[in-house]
């Protein structure tokens, strides 16, 4: 039990758990603390205080686009973009709710929109109080600096005319050969100008600093605004769930059109010698293809954040797929002939670099070109072309990892291949793919971390659905969250990312024949 | 004109088939007496025609007179080609109409379950449409005109329903506005008499002309009202924007203004970074500018072009016609969703603009902060942290028949792309007037509006009436003050003084 | 039965590299080996033994001169003589079972699954490997591995077999187990076997008969010496055997005086010439 754990774990590449299942059976509990110390409890540590610098260091560095999110924040963002989610999944089910169920949500949820309502209603009272007493209290606030600037204006332009005034008078005043003079003039015109243009740069200081001033507003008056903010998100969202569990609800909308139908038929029943009986049948026809839409619809629901995560894993498994379809094949041919390696070679060092920047809007023009209705397709043509991207970039890892095992297979495997007489095909099954597997799970691991990488980005140019598109979603916001809610994608990626390759590592381990593991 | 739509001819033949097979199903179920095996429709006639002969007339099936009445219950008697549809938009508050009717359940009203989507940028949502990924969108004005008459990517769009009014500021950064108060210290004031013109950012211009670095502005779209907007602003206080050509098409030819395209949330931040000096875009991104306190709206399009058209609600014609039922209903939805936006209590106060905000603040409609959205959703502009004005007329969604499309407003789009070289030739006003009858549908929302009249939905005054020719009466809101008639495109292009020019018919 | 050699090497020369940079392994060298022979070839490391094993079993082909197997020349490796090579040669991703189950599949592909099944078995009994079935060779010791892999060549049932220093990677008393075996299945199923190796005490104790080969590079045979010791034989009793020692010292001064003819070809190395510090 022990020992399979401990193996479970270290195919997991989780061997830093290990000294706790030893701990655990007890064994040497000293080294074992010593070993959990050293390897869990310093880098937990070392998370917090990355952690706590981060709570530390975020306020401090104000953007322009507001501040830097502290954790606290970015999980407050996380927790709506989870209120998100539920919301748009309680609004699919009442959609689809019948009969007795609607009826119960129904009323629950009417019960609850009256007591937000009220609330609501004592909120909106006391927040206008509070702004009221609020915008009094700035104003007092303000008023002296409003004045001092007033003043200071009044000043300047006092001065300025007064200025001006003798300067005019004096300039009447200059004789013509009084070089002297004109000396003199200039200098006071120059002084009196540069004057004037500090005093107003001093005017605009104050002006600027006025439009910033302000105090902060009352704690209570946040917590009114936030609470309204949040009843009032809360009302859209019951009075949206009762019209999907009333009017909108898909039960009630097959019933109406039942009603109709059944009418229609009623009236086709007892016609006769009328010209109408052409299209009341037509009607009737009409009305039976409605049901039968209706019946197939389904609630629109907007892609939340997790459905997001969702599409972006399948679409990368797509490409990694399509990758490995073509990166194991062409690799193994390069690493059995070196011919084609050096045919190969080309191709293969032009297409490497590229960008799936490059990649993404070629393929887009090109699968656009073959799916000509994508109504109809049963792949959306946005999905197809980023997983292709995907595939382009990260085939190439595998690609080169595979010729590499193939063409170092050891030479002994492949003499007992001979001494055998293996056929080809028996030599590619039996010795040669087996042997290389190590080297082609370990291709598989970059190509999937760079597949991963390029998807992002590629989910974030096609606007395929997915996590790209979703952050690109959020930026294009310019919310106050949306700062906010890009760590919590940074957060999402990486975790993903490493659950990726936690994946491939244990399938490398599952495949590598050189170390005890592989009996597990 | 109308029967077009209704009548089943339009349906393909297997769905003949598939009305014939229901029909005996529906027959036989209310106890009808017409059974039977052979299922060919030629055979089942015939039978038809032993047992109780026809006659020729009344075979030929609908000779019902086509009243207004009628047309309506057909329509609402007929089914929708789809009820499942996906609509694009991008992130702009004059979204509005397509995300109200999804939200307070216009779409549903009409029968339809609609999903929209954001689009990163107009390049994108306009392929999707054309694609089908999309099954309409969202758009700028000039997208549906210059997609038909192949500048940029070539595709029969139409439009049957305008979105909105207004809605753009015009910003330049702290740098420039501090010049431009320079040159007319009259700017210097807390609340600087409107409009702004670019009279005193053309010594600026000239200055820059000099030392050789062209001031740089940005726009987002090619065809979109804020790069024509931009254009006018210069061009009404002489400063070249410059002309597109066969061979130059970013636009910058002979110009005293570099023009550069840049998707609307990256306009604050290339500001910023001192990449461009200015730039025309819609809300929240001037806002923005002030919020973040590195920029100026010095005017917004209401001044430029008072009551202009700005996004239009665009379909390909191949949907419209496959689906015009569904195209229909869409309109009827559409329509009461600008009105919705648009009424107003006793008062004259609009009603359900701040519910409207706080829908478009959901993060995946608008998703800006609500308070931001609000402001200029709800009649507020702050053109500095210390100028805070009314206007009531930022965004006009219904009122004043601003959803109709007008030709004219349509043919004003034309013109200006003539006027900058968009589209390379001249072209005499019959072409003006054909054009923008392909890609203006008013007919359409003619049928939309006509069922929401008889549903009670709708006042018989708050569409344009019968009689109107589909052009708005000659006006001068303009900037500089020029005249346009819609019905007179190329004497209106002939009075600019900068920008290409026509030979007028001489008739 | 006319008396001709089963398996001969006449005259084979074999190099690597280009003409330019050769680097000749074998030269003229010349073997008979009879059926049913026990042969041991022995020479120092870097004699070109292991390419005397692929050449005779036909990985290789010389550069000139011919490898005769039943009179006709050899033109590629064959089930037929079944090499025991020198680092085992085992797939490590195939268990016991699988790694003798595929050189059985492809040698007897008429086998159902249960003659499969049993006949496999009974060579992994015959190693002494049973209970071992589902391991892999990395969870084997050294001795389990060579024993696998003569499971493995044996199961082919080669006329052959050639064993490329069998022996040489183990510990002395696994060694000393696996020659009993090695000469047990001889015995107990003749067929003819050719052994490399660099020991000659296994030479002796094994073998009818002795190639000595000259040191290389341009290695070739330098003497043949047929061992007339009764079997079965036994290494504590063979020390005091008369024979045994005559011959041991006849091959040893053999090998010495290559050391001294090698001697006097080599270059003569300049020891350095330290002076001893002088602290004053």
């Amino acid at each position: 039990m022990k020992f399979k754990l401990i193996k479970s774990l270290d195919v997991a590449g989780l061997s830093v758990f290990e000294p706790v299942v030893r701990l655990l059976w007890g064994e040497e509990p000293k080294v074992q603390i010593k070993k959990i110390g050293l390897y869990i409890v310093i880098p937990l540590l070392v998370f917090i205080s990355f952690l706590l610098v981060w709570d530390f260091m975020g306020p401090r560095h104000k953007t322009k686009s507001g501040e830097v999110p502290t954790p606290k924040v970015v999980l407050d963002a996380y927790k709506k973009i989870v209120l998100f989610h539920d919301q748009e999944y309680a609004k699919l089910d009442d959609y689809n709710r019948e009969g007795e169920d609607r009826v119960a949500h129904l009323t629950e949820v009417e019960s609850r929109l009256r007591i937000v309502r009220d609330v609501l209603g004592q909120i909106r009272i006391a927040l206008e109080d509070a702004e009221n007493q609020f915008q009094e209290k700035l104003a007092k606030y303000l008023k002296p600096y409003q004045q001092v600037v007033a003043e200071k204006q009044k000043d300047y332009q006092a001065r300025k005319a007064e200025v001006e005034g003798k300067l005019i008078t004096w300039g009447k005043q200059l004789d013509v050969n009084d070089k002297e003079g004109k000396k003199d003039y200039i200098k006071a015109v120059a002084l009196a100008k540069r004057e004037f243009e500090k005093n107003e740069k001093h005017l605009k200081v104050l002006r600027t600093e006025l439009a910033d001033k302000k105090i902060n507003e009352s704690p209570e008056l946040v917590t009114l605004r936030l609470q309204q903010t949040k009843l009032e998100q809360e009302e859209q969202f019951l009075v949206k769930r009762i019209s999907y569990l009333s009017r909108a609800n898909r039960s009630l909308k097959i019933e109406a059109a039942e009603t109709i139908l059944g009418d229609q038929l009623a009236n086709l029943s007892n016609a006769y010698g009328d010209e109408g009986v052409y299209g009341l049948t037509l009607n009737i026809l009409n009305s039976q293809e409605r049901i039968e839409k209706i019946k197939k619809s389904s609630y629109a629901k907007p892609p939340t954040f997790f459905d997001q995560i969702w599409t972006s894993i399948k679409c990368v498994f797509t490409g990694f797929l399509i990758a490995t379809f073509i990166a194991i094949p062409l690799g193994i041919l390069c690493g059995l002939s070196s011919v084609f390696m050096a045919s190969m070679m080309p191709l293969i060092s032009l297409f490497k670099p590229v960008s799936p920047i490059v990649w993404l809007p070629i393929v887009f023009i090109i699968v656009g070109g073959f799916i000509t209705n994508p109504e109809e397709a049963f792949i959306s043509p946005a999905f197809l072309s980023t997983a292709i991207t995907v595939a382009l970039c990260s085939l190439w890892p595998t690609l080169v990892n595979t010729a590499l095992g193939v063409a170092s297979v050891e030479n002994d495997h492949l003499n007992v291949a001979r001494m055998l007489r293996l056929n080809l095909w028996d030599r590619l099954t039996k010795i040669i793919i087996p042997s290389s597997l190590p080297l082609i799970f370990a291709g598989l691991r970059i190509s999937l971390g760079v597949g991963w990488m390029v998807l992002i980005a590629g989910e974030l140019l096609s606007s395929s659905p997915g996590l790209g598109k979703f952050v690109w979603d959020m930026f294009n916001n310019g919310s106050s969250e949306t700062f906010a809610q890009m760590f919590v994608v940074v957060f999402f990626v990486g975790i993903i990312g490493f659950l990726l390759d936690r994946l491939m590592v244990i399938m490398q381990k599952l495949v590598s024949f050189d170390e005890a593991v592989s009996t597990l | 004109m109308i029967h077009h739509f209704l009548l089943p001819t339009r349906y393909p033949r297997a769905l003949y088939w598939m009305l014939l097979f229901t029909l005996m199903a529906s027959l036989s179920s209310c106890g009808g007496e017409g059974t039977g095996s052979d299922d060919s429709l030629d055979s089942l006639l015939e039978k038809a025609e032993k047992t109780a002969p026809i006659s020729k007339e009344e075979k030929s099936g609908d000779r019902q007179s086509v009243s207004p009445e009628k047309v309506v219950q057909k329509i609402s008697s007929t089914v929708l080609e789809r009820n499942e549809l996906k609509f694009g938009f991008i992130k702009l508050t004059d979204c509005a109409p397509i995300v109200i009717a999804k939200e307070k359940g216009f779409f549903d009203e009409v029968g339809l379950q609609v999903d929209v989507e954001a689009q990163p940028n107009w390049k994108t949502l306009l392929d999707r449409v054309i694609s089908g990924e999309l099954d309409g969108a969202h758009m700028l004005s000039g997208q549906p005109i210059a997609a038909t008459i192949g500048f940029g990517t070539k595709a029969h769009i139409i439009t049957a329903y305008t979105m909105d009014q207004n809605g753009n500021g015009i910003t330049v950064s702290n740098a420039i506005w501090e010049q431009m108060q320079e040159n007319d210290s009259s700017l210097k004031l807390p609340q600087p008499k409107h409009p702004i013109s670019a009279n005193t950012l053309r010594p600026i211009v000239e200055e820059r002309k000099a030392s050789g670095q062209l001031l740089k502005m940005g726009m987002v779209f090619p065809v979109s009202t804020h790069n024509y907007e931009l254009r006018y602003w210069l061009a009404a206080s002489g400063i070249h924007p410059g002309f597109y050509t066969n061979t130059d098409k970013v636009g910058e030819t002979d110009a005293e203004v570099l023009l550069s395209v840049t998707p609307p949330p990256m306009m604050p931040t290339v500001l910023e970074a001192g990449n461009i000096q200015g730039y025309c875009v819609g809300e929240p991104w001037n806002q923005q500018a002030v919020a973040k306190g590195i920029g100026v709206p010095v005017t917004t399009n209401y001044d430029v072009w008072k009551n202009n058209p700005e996004k239009v609600f665009g379909v390909t014609k191949k949907w419209a016609d496959e689906n015009p039922i569904t195209h229909i209903a869409v309109i009827k939805a559409l329509i009461k969703a600008g009105k919705w936006l648009d009424s107003t209590n006793s008062e004259g106060d609009l009603v359900n603009r701040e519910e409207a905000c706080r829908i478009l603040a959901q993060p995946n409609y608008v998703g800006a902060d609500y308070d931001v959205i609000k402001n200029s959703m709800t009649g507020f502009f702050y053109f500095q942290k210390s100028d805070k004005r009314k206007m009531p007329e930022f965004n006009i969604f219904f009122k004043d028949h601003a959803t109709y499309p007008w030709y004219s407003d349509g043919i004003w789009f034309l013109t200006q792309m003539r006027r900058w070289g968009q589209i390379t030739e001249s072209k005499p006003d019959a072409w003006y007037h054909e054009t923008i009858k392909k890609v203006y549908r008013p007919d359409i929302y003619r049928l939309a509006a006509a069922e929401l009249i008889q549903e009670g939905e709708l006042e018989e005054s708050e569409i344009p009436p019968v009689t109107t020719d589909g052009y708005k009466p000659a006006t001068n809101e303009f900037i500089d003050g020029m005249t346009y008639d819609g019905r007179y495109p190329v004497k209106y292009l002939n009075s600019m003084k900068i920008g290409n020019k026509d030979l007028e018919a001489s008739s | 039965m006319i008396l001709m050699a089963y398996l001969e090497l006449s005259s084979v020369n074999f190099g690597y590299g280009p003409s330019a940079n050769r680097y000749e392994v074998l030269q003229d060298v010349n073997i008979e080996v009879n059926e049913n022979e026990f042969v041991a070839i022995l020479g120092f490391s870097g004699t070109g033994k292991s390419t005397l094993i692929s050449l005779l079993g036909g990985l290789n082909l010389p550069d000139s001169g011919q490898v005769l197997y039943k009179g006709q020349p050899v033109v590629g490796p064959s089930p037929d003589r079944g090499i025991l090579f020198q680092n085992y040669s085992l797939l490590p991703w195939l268990t016991v079972y699988g790694n003798i189950n595929l050189a059985v599949k492809q040698v007897f592909p008429e086998f159902s699954n249960e003659e499969k099944k049993t006949y496999i078995q009974k060579y992994i009994d015959m190693v002494s490997l049973s209970g071992s079935e589902k391991k892999r060779p990395a969870e084997l010791s050294g001795g389990m591995r060579q024993r696998l892999s003569l499971a493995r060549t044996l199961a082919m049932q080669p006329k052959v077999l050639l064993l490329d220093e069998p022996l040489s990677a183990l510990d002395a008393l696994t060694r000393s187990v696996l020659q009993k075996e090695i000469i047990n299945i001889w015995e107990s199923d003749k067929r003819t076997i050719v052994m490399i190796t660099n020991d000659l005490d296994e030479a002796i104790l094994m073998a009818d008969k002795i190639f000595l080969l000259s040191p290389g590079p341009k290695a070739s045979l330098y003497k043949e010496f047929n061992v007339n010791i009764e079997r079965p034989r036994d290494m504590d009793s063979l020390n005091l055997n008369e024979d045994f020692n005559s011959l041991r010292n006849q091959i040893t001064a053999c090998m010495v005086e290559f050391f001294q003819s090698e001697d006097n070809d080599s270059v003569e190395i300049e020891l350095p010439d330290y002076q001893p510090a002088v602290f004053t």
